[in-house]
Formats: C-alpha cells, sequence, structure tokens
C-alpha cells in the first residue's frame, strides 16, 4: 500500500479497543491497513515524464514529504488530497489506477513554486506535478481541465502580437467556459479601465514590432512540443484530451 | 559584491512585461515616480515580448524558454547586464530561462530558433532583478528615508511579496547571493516600508502565501479563498492597508473583492495598493498623483481620511 494521508487509505479496519497481552494499546494503533496485492502496475507513466524537458527531474525525489508539507493547496488551503509527494509516488510505481482517483486534483497546482524552493533533491516539483497532470490527460485519465483550456487560451493570444492582451484573454476565456459577465458589470470595468489608461485590447491592442518574423517559428515549435508529448504514450487507450 | 547589481553605475534595462503596460498602469506610473526620485533611471527594452509566465511552459518547455530569451537578449544589446522587472511572474519566467540556457544543448537549440526569426541570440549572461531588490539594493534604506517628506506615520502596512518574488531561488538566486533577499523570509519590503515612515506590521506568515494568481479564472475557489488569507491575515496581524509587489496579485485580489465580501464578509476586506503608490506618497506626491484611485480597493478614500492630499 503506498504511503499516505490515513484518511485517504481505503480499506481501512478499525477496531474500537485493542489489548495485546492484556495491555490496552488502544488509540492510533487500532488502525489497521488491509493487505493488498498490485499487479497492474506500469511504469510508461514514470518514462514519460521522465522524458518530457519539464520533467526530468522525477527520478531524483526521494519521498521526504518536504513539498507536500509545505505546499499552500495543501495546506493553507487544506486541500488533503493535493500531495505532491504522493503523485510522484505513484508515477514512480507506475500505479495509474491510483493516480486516477486524483484525476480531478491533480491540476489545481497553482504553481507558487514553495515545493522548487524547498525540495532538498532539486526536483523541480512543480513542472514534475504538472507533467504528471498532463499525462494523465493525454492517455486519457482525465478530462481536460480549466487550467489546460486556460494556458491554451494564454498561449494564443501571446502568440497572437508578442503582447499579451488582458482583456482579450479574460473575455475570450470566459466564453469558452460558457461564463459571461452581465453586459452592465462588462461596460462598467470597461470604462473604467478605458478611462485609466489600462485598456488594449481589439484595435488598441499592443504588439511587439518585428513579431511577424518570429511568430510562426514559435508556433512551429508549439506545434512540435505538442505533437512530441503524444509519443511514448501507452497505446492501450485512445488519446482524447489536448489540442 | 558580486550579488550586487553590476556594474555599480551602469543604468539596468526595464522589462515592463504586459502588465505594466496593462491592467497594472497604476504600478508602471508610480514606479516611474520613485525611481525618479531616487534617481534610479532605467533603461526601456521597447520592443518587449510576453514572457509566458507560468502558462506557456505547460504546453512547450521550448517556447517558454525562447520568449524571455528574447527580451534578455535584446537587454543584452542594450549593453546592459542586469534586468529589472517589477512583476514576480516576469522574475520567475526570466530567472528560469536563465537557468535553462546555462545547458548548452538547449541554448544551441533555442538560439537557432530565434535566428530563425529574425530574432538575437541570447548568451545567458544577464542578471534578473525584482524592483524591490534593485531599490533596496541601489538607493538602500537610508536612500529612502533621505527621500521622505510626507512620512507614513501610523499607517499599519502588511507587506505582501507573494510567491515569485523570490521563488524558486535555483532560478532568481535570491538568498544564494550576497545583498539579496531571503528566500523564505523576506524582509527588503519590510525595510522600505519602515523608512517610509509606515508602521510595518510583524507576525505576518501570510506574506509570502500564493495569492491564486495564476488560477485566477479557471479555479475560483482556490483564487477567492487565497486572496481572503493575505486579506485576512493582514487584518489580524493589525494593518490598514496591504502593500503588493505584483500586478498579478493586486489584480487577483481586487478583482476577488467582491466574491471575498460574499463568502468571507465585509470584515476581511483591506485596501491594497502597489508598494510604489505607497512610496510616493512618502515622497510627498499626491493620492491623485500616486493613481490610488485607480484600485477598486479604493486606497484613496483610506488615504485621504488619513489627512493625505
Ligand atoms: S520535497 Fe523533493 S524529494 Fe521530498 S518528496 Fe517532494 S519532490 Fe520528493
Ligand atoms: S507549486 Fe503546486 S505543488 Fe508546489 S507547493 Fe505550490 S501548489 Fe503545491
Amino acid at each position: 500500500m503506498p504511503i499516505v494521508e490515513k484518511s485517504l487509505v481505503e480499506g481501512l479496519q478499525r477496531t474500537e479497543t485493542l489489548e495485546v497481552e492484556g495491555i490496552d494499546v488502544s488509540g492510533d494503533w487500532n488502525t489497521f491497513i488491509a493487505s493488498r496485492v498490485h499487479t497492474d502496475l506500469d511504469l510508461s507513466i514514470v518514462d514519460w515524464v521522465r522524458g518530457q524537458p519539464q520533467g526530468t527531474t522525477i527520478d531524483r525525489c526521494w519521498q521526504c514529504g518536504t513539498c507536500t508539507a509545505g505546499c499552500c493547496l495543501h495546506t493553507d488551503y487544506g486541500l488533503e488530497e493535493f500531495n505532491p509527494r504522493y503523485f510522484i509516488y505513484l508515477a514512480q510505481l507506475g500505479f495509474e489506477k491510483e493516480l486516477a482517483r486524483y484525476a480531478q486534483t491533480v491540476w489545481r497546482c497553482v504553481s507558487c513554486n514553495k515545493c522548487v524552493e524547498r525540495c532538498p533533491k532539486g526536483v523541480k516539483v512543480e513542472e514534475v506535478v504538472h507533467s504528471i497532470g498532463t499525462y494523465l490527460e493525454l492517455s486519457g485519465t482525465a478530462p481536460k481541465s480549466p487550467a489546460d483550456r486556460f494556458d491554451e487560451a494564454y498561449t494564443r493570444n501571446l502568440l497572437e502580437r508578442g503582447i499579451l492582451d488582458e482583456a482579450g484573454l479574460f473575455q475570450a476565456f470566459e466564453a469558452g467556459e460558457g461564463r459571461t459577465l452581465p453586459t452592465r458589470e462588462k461596460l462598467r470595468m470597461g470604462l473604467k479601465l478605458l478611462f485609466s489608461g489600462r485598456l488594449h485590447t481589439g484595435p488598441l491592442a499592443k504588439r511587439t514590432r518585428g513579431w511577424g518574423r518570429l511568430r510562426p517559428v514559435l508556433e512551429r515549435m508549439l506545434a512540435e512540443d505538442l505533437a512530441g508529448r503524444r509519443r511514448g504514450l501507452p497505446s492501450r487507450r485512445p488519446p482524447t484530451g489536448g489540442p | 559584491m558580486s550579488g550586487a547589481t553590476s556594474p555599480p553605475g551602469e543604468t539596468p534595462a526595464y522589462y515592463p512585461g504586459c502588465s505594466m503596460d496593462g491592467l497594472g498602469k497604476a504600478y508602471e506610473v508610480s514606479c516611474q515616480m520613485v525611481l525618479g526620485t531616487l534617481g534610479l533611471p532605467l533603461d526601456r527594452i521597447e520592443e518587449y515580448n510576453c514572457c509566458g509566465a507560468t502558462e506557456v511552459k505547460n504546453l512547450s518547455h521550448d517556447v517558454s524558454v525562447a520568449l524571455p530569451s528574447r527580451n534578455l537578449a535584446l537587454a543584452r544589446g542594450m549593453g546592459r547586464r542586469t534586468v529589472v522587472a517589477a512583476c514576480n511572474g516576469c522574475v520567475y519566467s526570466l530567472a528560469r530561462a536563465n537557468d535553462a540556457m546555462a545547458d548548452p544543448a538547449t541554448s544551441a537549440r533555442i538560439n537557432a530558433r530565434l535566428a530563425e526569426g529574425g530574432a538575437p541570440a541570447y548568451d545567458g549572461s544577464a542578471e534578473i532583478r525584482h524592483v524591490l531588490e534593485y531599490i533596496r539594493q541601489r538607493a538602500g534604506a537610508a536612500g529612502v528615508r533621505a527621500a521622505v517628506t510626507a512620512p507614513l506615520k501610523g499607517i499599519r502596512v502588511a507587506p505582501y511579496y507573494g510567491c515569485l518574488y523570490s521563488r524558486p531561488k535555483r532560478y532568481t538566486k535570491v538568498g544564494l547571493e550576497p545583498g539579496r533577499d531571503n528566500p523564505e523570509s523576506p524582509y527588503f519590503l519590510d525595510e522600505l516600508l519602515e523608512a517610509c515612515g509606515a508602521d510595518v506590521v510583524r507576525d505576518y506568515p501570510a506574506k509570502t502565501i500564493c495569492c491564486g494568481g495564476g488560477h485566477a479564472l479557471s479555479d475560483l475557489d482556490v483564487s477567492v479563498a487565497f486572496s481572503a488569507s493575505v486579506l485576512n491575515e493582514a487584518k489580524r496581524a493589525g494593518a490598514d492597508v496591504v502593500a503588493t509587489i505584483c500586478p498579478l496579485g493586486q489584480i487577483n485580489i481586487e478583482n476577488n473583492l467582491d466574491r471575498i465580501r460574499q463568502s468571507f464578509g465585509e470584515e476581511v476586506l483591506l485596501p491594497v495598493a502597489y508598494f510604489t503608490q505607497l512610496m510616493a506618497l512618502a515622497f510627498g506626491r499626491s493620492v491623485r498623483e500616486a493613481r490610488l484611485r485607480y484600485n477598486f480597493s479604493r486606497p484613496d478614500l483610506f488615504f485621504r481620511a488619513r489627512g493625505f492630499a
């Protein structure tokens, strides 16, 4: 059984009280984990993550748990099941079935980089966690997350002119998610931004000079990388998510 | 001092980044004001491009390194070694590119692509500084104190640094060189605000937590909860106002104000302002000049009530 917070373990057995040779040892000792045998381990996930430039450091992890202890999602936000150390462990084991239980959780990393700051082994934890999330998505285990959709909208937006059109991105992303601000609210915010010189969207959007030459090169790089990350995925499932 | 911006006397390059020219306009304006008063000019990288922040790297490693590298190459082409940025996200991605370009294979690959697109090659030799570190290093608390004409007396300020100002040190080098801030418990902002006469609140461990800005639109629960913590913890520590050093943090917190009010109550709310807006006030600029009315949390009302013109 992998190491994980007790509250998250399935199949715990508890006894009300526990006596060993006449001595009452009730308390934490009265919890037992039923032994299980797992045979469906598949290392293609850790092989894939290691093969990504963002995931090369995964093998350095020695499971100390420092990343999880300081992780702002785990500790400050209190999302107990968000446990970067555990995600790495499951990937190293190739225990995809267990990892699939966290398909809706892995993507929520907010990139605060406290884990990278503190990891004593030099694991780029934040990027490794994102790679694990990408694998889950590309292999069809997890649906494409809102964060992935935002990353795509952001990248598309900036590649267009070299400079981000913040308001345009906001609108495009919100519309894509099926959310729209009430028109009055939009008008109020828009006017405030416009009169304070902060609205550079649509025809007012800024652009980097000379961008026209670099843009196609960057777009080609992006397309190559997006295609490249589909290599090495297990063929048992047809890949679904991803652009 | 090898960690100080080098060489001394050089005017560093300034990387504005999209936010400073967009939603973070009040930060940009007040920043230039403060740097002008302190006699710390910066040379703007005119034809800069977006640094890719923390988003692009999740899709393509190479694009996420090429974007900041182009900017750093422009700075080196201007003959500048030090590159100053005011946004934590920019500091992070510029410094991350430096780390990646230290690898010869990566550097050769990226530079070939940059050349193909008509952009200059980058040799990985720029030094990245957050404008907060830059002010602290060049002017110091003493230099700031000397410029203060309207001390922020009795104003209790919570210094909010957020995530990527110093983290991770393997990229930013914060804490790894002499004369740099402390990556785990930064104090440069505390010092500068104190030099402005403010009463900086102690016991504010939330100073380095995440604001949730990276997921401002994609994970509302998280971004609202984190923004609320930044304010709530500041309030608990006795602050009147929160000082920020990042346009993403400022915009995310302020954009969430209504939702924070709904979920956590009116009593959590506090005015939030860029640290340079507060410094501009201390340097004798008016509430209007410091553009405090731009902030949705309305620090202008607070400061006017405290007698600032
Ligand atoms: S801090 Fe580093 S070594 Fe420790 S568990 Fe996390 S990733 Fe592994
Ligand atoms: S970067 Fe992600 S995994 Fe690391 S501490 Fe922050 S939220 Fe947790």
